[in-house]
Order: C-alpha cells, then structure tokens, then sequence
C-alpha cells in the first residue's frame, strides 16, 4: 500500500486507478496532470466518481461522502481528502 | 471515517472491500456488464400538449407546462437534438402529454439521439422506424382503464399495437384500487408474450384522491410485487429490491436524496450538472426539471424516478454482498426496461434487502 502521507504518491496512485478503472487512454499516471479538471475537462461523471471512490476505500480505507463529490473535481483534491481522512483516522 | 462494516445477525461484523464483493465470478460479470452503460445522460422532453385521453391523477395536467406553446417545427426539435448531445446527453424520454401524436418529431430526435424511450399510452402505434424502448401505460383492467382513463378496451388495444415489438415494455402503475387486478392483466400480457415492469403510483401535488397510496395498501402492492417476480420469470422486468425501494413507506427522495435538479441544488456533477426536462416550447425551468415534474417529492415512487436516483447511489450499496447484488439487480433491471438491445439476466439476490441507512418496509 501507498504511504498514506506521501501526496505525490497518492497522486499517481489515483491516477493508474483512474486509467485502469475508467479505461482512458493516451495518459499515464506520470502525465495525468493533476490539477485537469476531472469533471470538464475528463469527461467524468458521478458514476464514474462512485466507482473510483469504492476503489479508493479498499485501498485507503477511507469513505468519500457522495455529498463530498463536487469538491472533488482534480486528482490533487481527492489525493488531499485521501490524505486528511487518513490522518483524521490515525487520531480518532 | 473508516470502512463501513456490516453486520450479520449472530455474527462479528465483517467489513467487505468492494474488490472481495466483485471477487465473486457471477457478481463481478453483471458488474461489468451494467457498468458498460454508466455513459447514459438523460434528459426529458415533453413533445406535445395533447393528448387523446385524460386519467386521473396524470403528473402531465398539473402545474405550468401543460399550458407551454407547442413547437411543432422539426428543424427547431432537430437544432435541439444537436444541442443536447454537444452538451453530453445520450439519453432522450420523450413523454408528455402523449408523444405517439407527434410522430414525425420523435423520428427526428431518434435520427440524432439513438437511444431513448417514449412513455405512451399505446393506442395509437408508433413508427417502427422510431427504434426507442416504448412504455406502455397500463392502471388496471380494462373496466378500470374505462373508469380512470375514460378509455374503452384499452389493454386489447395497447395489445393489438405491440404485441411481438421487441420495442414494448408495459409498465403496470399499482393505484390503491388497482393492485389485484394486476393478475388478470398479468396473465394476459404473458399470454401475449409482453414484457411488463411494474410502477407505484405517485401523486401530483395537492392530489389527495382514491388512488393515493396508504401503508396498507404499499404493503400489499410489495406483496403482490414478489409473487409476480415469482410466477412471470420470463415476462416480468422487476426484481425484489425494486419492490423494497417503490413501496417503502419512506418514498424515494427520503431514501436515497433525489437526485433531479428540482431536489439538488449542485450544478457539478451528475444529474444535477446535465438533467434538464424540456416543454413543448422547448424551454426547460431548473427548479421544477425532474423525470415526473408537478409530483409530490414526499409521494414519489415512480419508475423513472428510481432508475436514475436508485442507480446514482452506488457506493452505499457496496457495504455487502446482498446489498450489492440487490443493487446489481436493479440496475439490471432499469437497463433492461430502458434500453433497447439490453436483455435482463436472472436475479442475484431473490430476497428483499433493506435500503442503506433504513430499515426494511414493515408488512
């Protein structure tokens, strides 16, 4: 498993789920910029999102809350939740 | 937050990783074959004013739309068309008031959008060269449908229509005073080899009238559900979770949050970004854009309604296998009722499992 503090590897962590999970193409976890939005820019939607975060809580062990989807709209910001959800668990 | 868990009578709880609940051969393919079409973006189009007949209790004869100025232009509806697929939509319903009187729009908006359905009442047939999904309303017998809709024959007529269109799908909608006569209409339509769903009648606003649903008769309608889900394997597209999220006395937004723009305030995401439900005039207003507009939210249980709201919240049905497969199974469902070319496969959960965050519908 990723080191949970290590952004940069969360970063690209989400980026071969994305790939692998929503088959795109012509990008690699080292070229997927980050800061693209997911939403405009990828093509993504709430389906897609969903899928993603169920893969996200295997790997993290973390909820992403379905109200907290639209914040999430660049890799960046769901590596950041990934990693505030994570330390908020290590103190709770 | 950690990993929800779930807990098994008798036993510790066990926490499920989603990858150990696709790990299962058989859910892990239905999985890959409804996810194929998580690329659907609907939207709703009400193609006319009029309408050869007028049931009680219609969605359609309520509130500000019925009174938009009819567009009957083709090109207009073509120049839409257009429109909403460079915007993202890849799914058209054409519905109100009755789109079979406005054959030669529902041929352009099928020449741009390829997949979609019509909500008709299936008296007057339409184009085979218009390849939707065609839902056929049913509410009851024939000497019910004289009553309620003001037709006569309705169910021999809808019959001698579509009898044999792979296109056909009849849509049964339990009233309160309706439910047992779904068996002689059931048996009927079998006969016929008709595909059949099932709907739950969902009052408009301020409709307080007899086809109204109570607990009691939510209860026996969720009943009748099962046994039909038993007895018509081959004709009927239901499965028992679609019969615990239509007839749980908590309706559908108080289940799952409505998803449709007129109960979701977001505009980033999902259909609360794209669902719009357009006039006759080809205007479409936010705050009433949903599938069945002019419906009393805390009284919807409509098909439409579910396929899209039930189906949006997949993650919280990933807590357990049961749960998930019920979830599979209603996808698998709503699929099969919408798209044309999508066959429904056997249901994986043949029990009723309760809704996330709920208990399950008292009898």
């Amino acid at each position: 498993m990723t080191h949970p503090n290590d952004i940069s590897k969360i970063i690209v962590r989400i980026a071969e789920i994305m790939i692998d999970e929503l088959k795109l193409e012509d990008v690699t976890p080292e070229t997927f910029d980050p800061e693209i939005d997911l939403i405009d820019e990828v093509g993504i939607d709430s389906m897609d999102l969903a899928t993603i975060a169920l893969v996200l809580r295997d790997e993290y062990g973390i909820v992403i809350d379905e109200d907290d989807y639209p914040k999430l709209n660049n890799i960046r910001l769901i590596a950041e939740y990934i990693q505030k959800r994570v330390d908020e668990g290590k103190q709770g | 937050m950690q990993v929800q868990t779930h807990r098994v009578e008798g036993t510790q709880e066990k926490t499920w990783k989603f990858s150990d609940i696709i790990g299962d051969p058989v859910v892990g393919a239905r999985w890959e074959k409804v996810r194929r079409y998580f690329f659907l973006r609907e939207s709703t189009y009400d193609m006319t004013n009029r309408c050869n007949i007028r049931c009680d209790g219609c969605y359609y004869y309520e509130g500000a739309k019925q009174f938009a100025h009819e567009n009957g232009n083709p090109a207009d509806w073509r120049h839409l068309m257009k429109d909403e697929k460079a915007r993202g939509i890849t799914y058209v319903v054409l519905a109100g008031a009755e789109p079979s009187l406005e054959p030669e729009l529902c041929q352009v908006c099928f020449e741009e959008m390829p997949l979609g359905a019509i909500a008709s009442n299936g008296l007057r047939p339409i184009p085979g060269s218009i390849n939707y999904r065609i839902h056929i309303s049913v509410w009851g017998d024939d000497k019910t449908s004289l009553r309620v809709r003001k037709a006569k024959d309705m169910l021999v007529r809808q019959i001698a229509n579509y009898q044999g269109d792979p296109r056909a799908v009849f849509v049964y909608t339990f009233t309160r005073d309706n439910i047992d006569q779904i068996h002689g209409v059931m048996e009927v339509l079998a006969r016929h080899r008709c595909k059949v769903t099932l709907n739950v009648f969902s009052s408009p606003v301020g409709y307080n009238g007899p086809l109204r649903h109570t607990l009691q008769s939510l209860s026996r309608t969720r009943k009748t559900m099962m046994a039909l889900i038993s007895q018509y394997p081959e004709n009927l597209l239901f499965s028992p979770y679609s019969a615990v999220a239509h007839t749980h006395m908590v309706g559908l937004h108080g289940l799952y949050s409505c998803s449709y723009p007129r109960m979701n305030t977001s505009t980033a995401i999902g259909l609360g970004r794209s669902f719009r439900q357009y006039r006759a005039d080809l205007t479409w207003d936010r705050g009433a854009a949903c599938c069945v507009p002019d419906t009393d939210c805390n009284d919807c249980r409509h098909y439409a309604a579910g396929s899209a709201v039930v189906t949006a919240r997949l993650f919280r049905h990933a807590s357990d296998p049961d749960t998930f497969k019920s979830w599979l199974d209603y996808v698998d469902t709503y699929l099969a009722v919408w798209v044309m070319g999508y066959e429904k496969d056997v249901n994986l959960c043949d029990h009723m499992v309760s809704p996330p965050g709920h208990d399950l519908p008292e009898d």
